[in-house]
């Protein structure tokens, strides 16, 4: 039994998995019942780990009221081992605004690990007020680079063997890099693995998913078997997470660059991309966006719009999020006999 | 003219030459074709319920449309695709599903060219089974004509033979109003002379089915059958009957009617509907304000019960208006 | 990704700012008990009848709501006449016998707006299949709200709509209130969107407060639908500014509420922020649109007040085209 109370943090975004990508790729809808179940998976594999308790973002759409619910008409047999579920007091904006004021509650209350449900914008919100709160990343979706793509399961026994201390999180988490952005001088939101300047002057429908409008490119790492605008860099040079460096791609008018890469820029969508320059860049070396006009794309979604009014400066930092790795984490039980028993005698 | 053809096969000819005659002419309802998205037979594997539309998904197979089991849905379709150029006959498959739908006929077809000043036309015909003797009971038997007659902006046509069906589905189709066709599910079997060639019918002209001096009978789509019976037993008393078939209801032909209860007298109304708000107290009040002084006796309803249709045969036969009852009622004021 | 020129975002401000000052005024003038009947107010919500309707034309229809002004501007149905209607005069669009819930110009595509809620679904389904009888490329747009979107009616059609393939746009307008109960009561999964994949349809959510968001999705949604590709649920999350009717207190909305939204989630004041921002357009121009616009709306509520009531002939005209 552990001494103190250890207690997760689940924050699963209920907005995540709507976007246009549903209309213009042929990106999944991630039903909010399917979020809601794979917290009560976690929650039973939580308990029986010996988690206390288990804080969660509430919300207006669905995934907090099916949990109650369910933890209701749970079997007595079962809800003994359950942690004891609660939902922070915040008010409810059913914007980003609430995933990262539920980071900020979660680390406040001392959680050990946030397991945080969603896509690439779900993470990057989180991840900007996290610090030193380690992560654990679960995908809801078909277009993510940063979160896991795991059965929740076993994302949740990763948190319950961390919270429990049964492996330490310094010997399975690991810093992330994260591209930052400042324009006129002020300190914009960060992107996990892209951040990609386009000619869309709006912010619009958010996603990007027609590769004309791109101009640059930089990603934080580049793995070739990843969807989404860093698959570009990646099948030309490909980044690990753990390298000092990121990536700077100049994009090209159709057939201008010195090569044209085929990248899978989103869910169904396989587009020729033709390439000026690209280079490795190291952090802190700062860049001047020289677009007159468009937008900032955060992880494949348009989040900031600018003119040629605007000073826009983009550069690598190592900074990012700490996130665990789950696969580390069942390693390190499986070499410790963490979740075996031998029979006495 | 010596073709005799079913009431059903006139309705089929009726559709099968609008839509050969006009593109914009499309059908949609329940089965219309039968068997789309089966493994079996995937066209023409019904023709409707009971066949009425067998055949003309070969002859027209973009235009034959099944529907789910949506009315609301699909009969809305063919109110908003009437408001948008096309020409659709939509089938409900019972009047008695006119409570999931009604809202689209009553609200938004009955009222689109009201409400909008004059500028909408909804050429829209809704052709829908009515009627009893099927002992389908309370939810596939009823009548209800007069639930849309009471609705301004729709027409009501409720023919009572092959001829008067095939024209007057004809003219429901032309027609740039919206109208509910009424086919008494008992009357499909009857045969009856129909000309081969295209013609209408125009609405709001009574057929004057049997002239006579002593008693007017108004009777109602089968009703017309079962008025005609007991005609012609009174006949044998001596007892001459005038049967009007008013064909359409809503416009209804109210000069012939009261010309010839001028002539009579005597007014018998028949009608298979429930008594309450119907067709029957609709055209007595008619003629009682309108022809009061020339009526020598009261006039005479035979309707069904107050109730809803049951389904044991035992009491449908004493729930439906039958011949022996319009003879009685008859007599009553001869 | 269409790009929007310049004329366009004046064109789209310009439609924002009539619905917006046709419905202060109107919420003005019903005070005063000019304005006969019921009369529910779009303001708030031009974003989304703006970012729609922009991309369609007069071959392409519209089935609207009880919320129906917004539509019906952003269709191009006149101004003027509609205020004359909305006042029951001769010389309004429907001749004084629709009113506000019932304006219509079927030459501009506009199927009416629509006293019963939800009722515009069958009606766009048989819009779209006329149009695909066409061929040409023709789509239809049924708006509905939170509220209707639990109406059988719009269900159904969803169904037929993908069962068809029909070129149909569901849009839907979540304000969070049907009329005084909020959505979280009345709508299991509040993402009206999600209600898509069990017609294995695309359901999308924007904010239906920042024009150019309604304006890409809905640009996708309807290209999609005119190139065959079938419907889409689009959801729209917005705010009214007013109550549910004229004369709604509002009691059932937080203190503040109103206030908060018009300062953080004025569609007008997030699109001339965003404009002007660009440097497409300058605040000079808006401003010029702002005293057009203006001066439109004072000439409507003018004539509609001067303009001659319909007469008792009138009463028993087109009920039928003949009878």
């Amino acid at each position: 039994m552990q001494s103190t109370k250890s207690s997760v943090g689940i924050i699963a975004n209920p907005l995540s998995g709507r976007d246009v990508r549903r209309l213009v790729t042929k990106a999944s809808v991630f039903q909010n019942a399917e979020k809601s179940n794979m917290v009560l998976r976690m929650l039973g594999v939580l308990g029986k780990m010996g988690v206390d308790e288990v804080f969660m973002l509430p919300d207006v759409s669905g995934i907090a009221s099916r949990v109650i619910h369910s933890l209701r008409h749970v079997r007595a047999a079962e809800a003994s081992s359950l942690p004891r579920v609660t939902f922070l007091e915040m008010p409810i904006r059913d914007s980003a605004a609430d995933s990262l004021k539920a980071t900020e509650l979660m680390k406040e209350r001392g959680v050990s690990v946030i397991i945080v449900m969603g896509g690439d914008g779900t993470h990057r919100v989180v991840a900007s007020a996290s610090g030193d709160t380690p992560l654990l990343t679960l995908s809801t979706g078909t277009n993510n680079v940063f979160p896991e793509i795991r059965e929740a399961t076993i994302t949740g026994l990763a948190a319950g063997l961390i919270a429990s201390e049964k492996v330490r999180v310094k010997d399975v988490a690991s810093r992330n890099k994260v591209v930052r952005c400042e324009v006129n001088g002020v300190r914009k939101d960060l992107a996990l693995v892209d951040l990609a300047v386009s000619t869309e002057c709006w912010i619009g429908a958010r996603a990007l998913w027609e590769a004309t409008c791109l101009r640059e490119l930089f990603v934080s790492f580049a793995e070739p078997d990843a969807i989404g605008l860093s698959s570009i860099a990646a099948l030309v040079h490909p980044v690990h997470r753990s390298d000092a460096y990121g990536l700077r791609l100049v994009v090209a008018p159709p057939g201008e660059g010195f090569m044209t890469v085929h990248a899978p820029i989103a869910p169904g969508v396989l587009v020729p991309v033709s390439v000026a320059e690209i280079s490795e860049i190291r952090p802190k070396e700062i860049f001047r966006v020289e677009t007159p006009r468009g937008t900032i794309a955060l992880d494949g979604e348009r989040e900031i719009e600018f003119s040629d009014k605007d000073s826009v400066k983009v550069w690598l930092e190592m900074d990012g999020p700490l996130t665990v790795d789950v696969n580390k984490v069942m390693q390190k039980a499986a070499k410790n006999k963490v979740l075996v028993q031998q029979r006495e005698g | 003219m010596s073709r005799k053809i079913s009431y059903k096969d006139a309705i089929n000819e009726a559709l099968s030459q609008e839509m050969e005659r006009d593109g914009s002419v499309i059908v949609l309802g329940l089965d219309v074709s039968g068997g789309s998205g089966s493994e079996g037979q995937k066209s023409d594997a019904w023709g409707g319920v009971l066949g009425v539309t067998k055949g003309l998904s070969l002859k027209y197979p973009d235009r034959i449309i099944d529907t789910p089991i949506s009315e609301s849905s699909y009969l809305g379709a063919a109110v908003g695709a009437a408001a948008c150029g096309m020409r659709p006959v939509v089938e409900l498959m019972f009047i008695d599903f006119l409570g999931v739908c009604f809202d689209q006929m009553m609200n938004q077809a009955a009222k689109f060219r009201y409400m909008f000043g004059g500028k909408a036309v909804t050429p829209v015909t809704m052709r829908t089974m009515y009627g009893g003797g099927f002992r389908a009971a309370a939810q596939h038997s009823q009548v209800l004509y007069n639930v849309p007659t009471h609705i301004p902006g729709l027409k009501v046509v409720v023919p009572s033979t092959p001829y008067d069906a095939k024209g007057l589905l004809i003219q429901s189709i032309r027609d740039n109003d919206p109208v509910v066709f009424m086919e008494h599910k008992a009357l499909y079997a009857m045969k009856g002379e129909v000309p081969e060639e295209s013609y209408t019918i125009p609405f709001g002209q009574a057929n004057v089915v049997r002239e006579g001096k002593d008693v007017t009978i108004v009777a109602i789509g089968r009703m017309v059958h079962t008025a005609g019976q007991a005609a012609a037993s009174l006949a044998k008393a001596g007892k001459e009957c005038e049967i009007i078939d008013p064909r359409t209801i809503s416009p209804i032909d109210w000069d012939t009617i009261l010309k010839s209860v001028e002539k009579t007298g005597r007014l018998v109304v028949v009608d298979e509907a429930n008594p309450r708000c119907s067709m029957a107290c609709d055209i007595s009040a008619k003629v009682a304000q309108d022809a009061f002084k020339a009526l020598k006796a009261p006039i005479r309803m035979v309707t069904a019960p107050h109730t809803p249709p049951p389904f044991s045969g035992a009491l449908e036969d004493l729930f439906i208006p039958s011949a022996a009852k319009i003879e009685a009622a008859v007599k009553a004021i001869l | 990704m269409a790009e929007l020129k310049k004329e366009d975002l004046l064109k789209a401000y310009r439609t924002m700012r009539e619905i917006r000052d046709f419905e202060e005024r109107l919420h003005k003038e019903f005070a005063t008990g000019k304005i006969p009947g019921f009369v529910h107010l779009y303001a708030g919500e031009e974003a989304v009848a703006t970012g729609v309707c922009m991309h369609l034309n007069d071959e392409d229809r519209v089935a609207s709501t009880h919320r129906g002004h917004g539509h019906c501007i952003a269709k191009g149905v006149d101004i003027l006449g509609m205020m004359a209607e909305i006042y029951g005069k001769k010389t309004g669009s429907c001749g004084g016998k629709g009113g506000s819930m019932h304006i219509a110009d079927l030459d501009k595509g506009m199927l009416g707006a629509n006293g019963i809620v939800g009722a515009g679904g069958p009606l766009a389904c048989g819009a779209a299949l006329a149009a695909k009888f066409k061929g040409k490329g023709g789509v239809a747009v049924v708006f509905f709200g939170d509220g209707a979107s639990n109406q059988g009616t719009i269900l159904e059609s969803m169904n037929l709509a993908n069962i068809w393939n029909l070129p149909v746009i569901f849009l839907a307008e979540n304000n969070g209130y049907a009329e005084s109960t909020g959505v979280k009561y009345n709508v299991p999964t509040p993402n009206i969107a999600d209600r898509a994949a069990g017609f294995n349809m695309p359901g999308v959510t924007v904010n239906g407060n920042d024009f150019f968001a309604v304006y890409e999705a809905a640009g996708e949604a309807i290209k999609r639908a005119r190139e065959g590709g079938g419907p889409t649920l689009l959801e729209c999350k917005t705010n009214r500014f007013y109550g549910h009717f004229e004369g709604d207190a509002m009691t059932y909305k937080a203190p503040g509420e109103v206030k908060q939204q018009r300062e953080e989630c004025d569609s007008l004041k997030i699109f001339a922020a965003k404009a002007t921002a660009s440097g497409l357009v300058t605040a000079a121009e808006l401003e010029a649109i702002d005293k057009e616009v203006a001066a439109l709306i004072d000439e409507a509520v003018e004539k509609a007040v001067a303009a001659p009531n319909p007469t008792e002939a009138d009463l028993l005209t087109d009920v039928y085209v003949s009878y």
